[in-house]
């Protein structure tokens, strides 16, 4: 198992090229940098010769509609809203430091997750002191097994039910309580849609690693999601029949 | 269970391959193959409706909107002009 490192999630912004260069993998159609580098559709900005006033004008008007879905991200990094909201801070600033970098007509909000991604890696966690939130090792083995036992059992359709009838503190709950590198995968790939190849560029990790971890992760917050649906009592014949099973 | 050979030989590869499929991930023909496949299969149907109203729910539940105190520091640090911490 691959565990989450500081150095594996560092996102090199003074050199843009090389990451995406390095992310990228052949027979994979999308990408956070699909746009040629000669724009004719988005403003012709003279990146380089831009003054600040100009360019902080482009990031107000650019990057600013994406403030609430980023701190709906970093609340699924930090555990508070008030951890979320510097890290959210911290991220425009530094994307801002960094904007002269950004290609104008590219994908800008997933170059800003892959900022709020690396700043909370490098930022948030270290100050932290804090090791990998969860063992990612010694979860999965226990989990994914029980896990297994949810799949080709007849019980998905009460299941579904179930499941769609819980409270969103739930939900949270049970993503938080998968291990984050599993986590942030289902979140950019669930809630925002993003393509594996657009993931692995966020995390800055390889697409066989995105996929196995989104596949790990999925199962895992199944589990999660099914146990609350027993403690709610949603599910009765559900947990009547895993009774059945454990024994 | 039915004959779900054409999505993997075990739990585990066709739980996959419908992630895949959800994920926009397959090619054309795959994708056909399993749309083919989960017409016919109800245990399949299953696997697939429930990770669909998984993806409902966590998108459901994981929108947040940020303070408004969030969006105006953020303004008011740009405009001091302090560099980033890093």
């Amino acid at each position: 198992m691959q565990t989450l490192t500081v150095d594996s999630l560092v996102m090199n912004i003074s050199e843009p090229e090389q990451v995406i260069e390095s992310a990228a993998q052949p027979g994979s159609d999308k990408s956070i940098e699909v746009v040629p580098p000669v724009n004719t559709d988005v403003d012709t900005v003279d990146v380089a010769n831009e003054s600040v006033e100009a360019r902080r004008a482009r990031f107000e008007r650019d990057a600013m509609q994406y403030v609430d879905q980023l701190y709906s991200a970093a609340m699924r990094m930090a555990r508070n809203p008030s951890d979320a909201e510097d890290l959210v801070q911290e991220a425009y600033t530094k994307a801002f430091s960094a904007f002269h970098q950004y290609k104008p007509g590219t994908n800008l909000k997933a170059w800003l997750y892959r900022i709020l991604t690396n700043t909370y890696i490098n930022l948030y966690r270290k100050r932290q002191r804090e090791p990998l939130q969860s063992n990612a090792d010694s979860i999965e083995d226990w989990q994914l097994a029980r896990a297994e036992s949810h799949t080709s059992r007849g019980l998905r359709s009460a299941e579904a039910d179930a499941l769609d009838h819980l409270p969103d503190s739930d939900v949270k709950n049970a993503l938080q309580a998968i291990p984050e590198e599993f986590r942030l995968a289902v979140y950019f790939a669930d809630v925002e849609g993003y393509a594996y190849k657009e993931i692995s560029e966020i995390m800055n990790t390889p697409i066989g690693t995105v996929m196995s971890r989104l596949h790990r992760g999925r199962k895992l917050l199944r589990d999660m999601l099914a146990d609350y649906a027993v403690d709610r009592g949603y599910a009765k014949g559900a947990a009547n029949e895993l009774k059945e099973m454990e024994k | 269970m039915g004959d779900c050979q054409s999505l993997g030989d075990c739990d585990d590869a066709r739980v996959g391959r419908i992630y895949e499929y959800l994920d926009g991930a397959l090619s054309r023909e795959d994708l056909i193959e399993i749309k083919v496949h989960l017409d016919g299969c109800a245990d399949c149907a299953q696997e697939y409706d429930l990770e669909c109203v998984i993806r409902t729910v966590v998108k459901r539940s994981c929108k947040e909107a940020a303070p408004a105190t969030l969006k105006a520091a953020i303004l008011a640090r740009l405009h001091e002009g302090r560099p980033a911490e890093v």
